[in-house]
């Protein structure tokens, strides 16, 4: 990757921009080059290398601001983005208006997260990595009949940004991934269990903990039977819960609010959530393995509560969504890709611990259903609403322990119900890898929740 | 291909894209832009090295290539074949080709349905439309010495109504795509589409939750298609058979769903959403049978799958762009007429669910198990469709609701959709005609 190329490129385009009639402009150049190897059978099955790059540009013309992008950085590149945003802009006719910033005091902005590892990531690395991996997964037990899935990948890449006033902005950073899926089979009855590993230098990747992770998910799954319909104590485990708050995030953002679309408009202050409950967004968490100083409209990140101690305070604000409600920008203006426009986006997400650990909070209720997997998030759901009814998997709890695992059931109910019925968080936070970022998040207790299964007559539960 | 690979490809694309967006009758989106890049796929046996880039230029190519072939491990090469001439294909048909129509055109036609929803009733909130249209041309070159270049045109639209009482919200929508011209959108009747997306949302925020547990379950024809499409689809994919982690495994000839109900997978329907004529691998799609009468009878098979497995490809080698790899993938599939007339199918159930209008869903291809929320639903009692219900989500596993399929109606119909798999997301079409399931387990609130 040529920044230097980059740059010039993107610092011409402003500057023809603003001759072209433009008031004001900004573009990003992004690239990235990325690795991933797949093993299955024993072999590494495929192998992926790339290298992408591509440029976003934004202009203002009268109030509005078009938008315009392309892969191809060259002059018909050029030519092509101006003319298609000059056209955009004419058709536009938002009476929300969008921002070209630049804060005089921070208009050199950078933020370079490379691990200084990353050449380690080599094809012979991965592919030991991955075979032994698979190897001893199939290893764990004479139930696992396949890994179907396992996959080790990174990626790297600069991204680029400068405005007609004056802002220059600049970041990179890398990362690794590791995923495995496998297959077990007992007595005619499949299941398939998955595990994953996210940081950034090959060599602190835990094999061992990964295996016993993955065990214990995919083998704790046989036995299982459904459960009598009803109202159930329910502990979310911290991935569960995450796949549903990550879910109803976007009810937080300021353009969703705006929009009509977030019942949590007009809310800012008011109690929304039980007093146990404190969720934060932390940009900046030392814990986290990618920090966020700026965003992508470089404006300073800060580290603010979402809801504290129950009470909503701040929504998520971009400059356009915070100028429209007379307030300041949170610094969560983020696009997706260069040929995204910027949107209202959260970086790490903290939620308080309580004190209890997994097997104390068990005690505690008792009663219930350990719940550690929702499905269909994208489908059984009513993101404005809060409604859902998601098919899910789990666990009873019998007597305050674990007392077999469940299945074929779903749990139905309300999200912002579900946020003022949490009686405890544990002591147990994790960091499940979610958008952007990371949600560092303990164990949730709800004290009920409406479960739908098929037993009719168990006497359970 | 020196080295290892027995086979090469290179995959061109080139994707111009555009579209806009209302929310309550302002234009408060519109883009535009030109993605390019380029895929090198290598094999040997079935192994597989992928490499992609954006950049243009041969030596970023040559570069490619080079390190594609390094990572190849394992096969003996193999002759390449001289190179066929160019044969071009387009399953699109254009009278008016949506690429020239200019964005007031498409804010005009959208502005009709948004100002249609929001003076409908008071309840109704919000209103979002939305139109992109694209032109996707690929090239596939390979050591087989294929040469084809195939130019996908498409057009979606979607509307969105959002109806509001106190603290709830719902919505009806719709989102029809095609591979016709602008013709469509002339053709298109937009009010009459944009009233029932209103009156889904109004039904639905006035309706109680449904109830939960196993019941019939009648569901409507079009996207109704969905749970056929997740739940017995994707486990009919060469990407599951090929390594036996699909329930469907080893079941050709076989039974596998009742005798009612038969399937297919055609990609050769002209204009169609899901439709192409040469897959991304550069092969005649094909038009399949996959089940007949209940047998099992083809399986969807690319070029990878058909090396594990020992068979012909099908020609369904799909992928989002040049970003992915292909894998095999369905086009468009649904169940096939059958003999009833709808209305007797609701007629002859006493008690159950009428689900008239699907959700999106997923699955499990191993475990076949997966779920469906259903958009608009209504209780069937006594024969006859009774209260509106909301939040239901069906749950279950593939091979079984396939195997209780009772009833199979006469009212085909097909309906557009986006459907995601590890080569990315791709246009599909859904389908079938109104069918009955005899026991569904029912995710509700109410006991």
């Amino acid at each position: 990757m040529d920044i230097e190329f980059q740059k010039k490129y993107i610092k011409d385009l402003i500057d023809k921009a603003i001759e072209y009639g433009f008031e004001e402009a900004e573009a990003c150049f992004m690239s990235s080059s990325s690795m991933e190897i797949n093993i299955l059978n024993g072999e590494v099955s495929s192998y992926e290398n790339s290298t992408m790059q591509g440029v976003g540009f934004r202009g203002k013309k009268n109030g509005q601001m078009g938008g315009s992008f392309t892969s191809s950085p060259d002059e018909d590149g050029m030519n092509f983005m101006l003319k298609t945003a000059m056209e955009n802009c004419e058709v536009l006719d938002d009476e929300d208006e969008e921002f070209i910033y630049c804060d005089p005091d921070h208009a050199h902005l950078e933020s370079i997260q490379l691990s200084g590892t990353y050449d380690k990531n080599t094809y012979d690395k991965f592919a030991s990595v991955g075979l032994k991996l698979e190897k001893d997964i199939l290893a764990l037990s004479p139930l696992i009949k396949a890994v179907d899935y396992l996959s080790v990948s990174c990626g790297t890449g600069p991204s680029v940004s400068v405005n007609s006033k004056g802002l220059y902005s600049y970041k990179d950073s890398d990362y690794i991934s590791i995923f495995a899926e496998a297959r077990a089979e007992k007595d005619g009855v499949v299941k398939t269990g998955g595990h994953y590993w996210f940081g950034n230098d090959i060599d602190k990747f835990d094999h061992d903990k990964f295996l016993s992770k993955l065990q214990k998910k995919l083998l704790s799954k046989f036995g299982g039977s459904s459960v009598e319909s009803g109202e159930y104590k329910v502990i979310f485990d911290s991935e569960a819960f995450v796949s549903l708050l990550s879910t109803f995030m976007s009810n937080f953002s300021s353009y969703s609010m705006q929009k009509g679309l977030s019942l949590l408009a007009g809310k800012e202050g008011e109690v929304i959530a039980s007093d146990l409950f404190t969720m934060r967004e932390e940009p900046m968490y030392d814990k986290a393995l990618l920090k966020f100083p700026f965003d992508s409209e470089g404006v300073l990140t800060k580290s603010k509560a979402l809801i504290d101690k129950g009470v909503f305070v701040k929504a998520l604000y971009n400059l356009k969504t915070a100028h429209k409600a007379g307030t300041e920008s949170t610094g969560n203006g983020f696009k997706g890709a260069f040929s995204a426009p910027v949107g209202v986006g959260i970086t790490n997400v903290v939620i308080t611990p309580g004190e209890k650990d997994f097997d104390a909070l068990c005690k505690w209720i008792k009663d219930g259903i350990y719940l550690t997997e929702l499905n269909g998030l994208h489908a059984g759901v009513n993101k404005i609403s809060g409604d859902f009814s998601l098919f899910c998997e789990g666990f009873l709890i019998k007597d305050g322990k674990i007392s077999r695992p469940v299945e074929q059931i779903t749990v139905a109910d309300n999200f912002y119900d579900v946020l003022k019925k949490i009686i405890a968080t544990g002591s147990d936070t994790i960091a499940v890898p979610e958008g952007k970022g990371e949600y560092f998040c303990p164990s949730v207790v709800i004290s009920k929740m409406n479960i739908s299964g098929d037993l009719e007559e168990e006497g359970e539960a | 291909m020196s080295g290892n690979a027995d086979f090469a490809e290179i995959f061109e694309e080139e994707l111009k894209s555009s579209s806009v967006g209302l929310l309550n009758g302002k234009t408060t989106r519109a883009s535009s832009g030109i993605n390019y890049g380029v895929g090198i796929r290598l094999m040997a046996g079935t192994n597989v090295v992928y490499v992609y880039t954006c950049d243009k230029s041969e030596e970023a190519l040559i570069k490619l290539a080079k390190e594609a072939s390094a990572a190849l491990k394992g096969g003996k090469s193999a002759d390449i074949k001289n190179l066929e001439a160019l044969s071009k294909s387009s399953p699109s048909i254009l009278n008016i080709d949506p690429l020239t129509v200019s964005k007031k055109q498409n804010i005009d036609f959208l502005r009709e349905a948004s100002d249609y929803a929001m003076n409908y009733d008071e309840l109704i909130t919000q209103a979002a439309a939305s139109y992109s249209t694209s032109n996707r041309v690929i090239h596939i070159v390979n050591s087989l010495g294929f040469n084809k270049e195939e130019s996908q045109t498409r057009i979606r639209i979607s509307v969105e109504a959002v109806a509001s009482k106190g603290n709830e919200k719902q919505t009806g929508r719709i989102a029809p795509g095609t591979m016709r011209g602008y013709e469509f959108i002339n053709e298109y009747p937009i009010i009459d589409k944009t009233r029932d997306c209103c009156e889904t949302a109004i039904r639905m925020i006035n309706a109680g939750y449904a109830p939960s547990g196993k019941m019939p379950v009648v569901i409507g024809n079009g996207f109704g298609g969905v749970i056929f499409h997740e739940a017995c689809g994707h486990a009919l994919e060469s990407t599951a058979v090929g390594i036996k982690a699909s329930c469907f495994t080893d079941k050709l000839g076989q039974r596998i769903a009742s005798d009612v109900v038969s399937a297919r997978d055609n990609a050769r329907i002209e204009g169609e959403w899901g439709s192409y004529f040469t897959d991304d691998t550069g092969r005649e799609s094909s038009d399949l049978q996959l089940i007949e009468n209940g047998i099992c009878k083809n399986y969807l098979v690319d070029d990878l799958g058909a090396r594990r497995m020992g068979c012909e490809p099908t020609g369904c080698g799909r992928r989002q762009d040049f970003t992915y790899a292909p894998t095999s993938r369905m086009s468009n599939t649904y169940i096939e007429n059958g003999k009833d007339d709808p209305k007797d199918i609701i007629a002859d159930t006493e008690y159950g669910l009428y689900c008239s209008k699907m959700g999106g869903g997923s699955v499990d291809t191993a475990t076949g198990e997966f779920n469906f929320a259903a958009e608009e639903a209504f209780m069937i009692r006594n024969g006859k469709i009774a209260e509106p219900v909301r939040g239901a989500t069906l749950i279950g596993k593939g091979q079984e609701i396939l195997l209780n399929i009772d009833r199979v109606g006469n009212d085909l119909e097909l309906a557009a959709g986006m459907c995601g798999s590890i080569s990315g997301g791709v246009p599909v079409t859904v389908g079938q005609p109104t069918i009955r399931v005899s026991s569904i387990l029912v995710g509700g609130r109410e006991a």
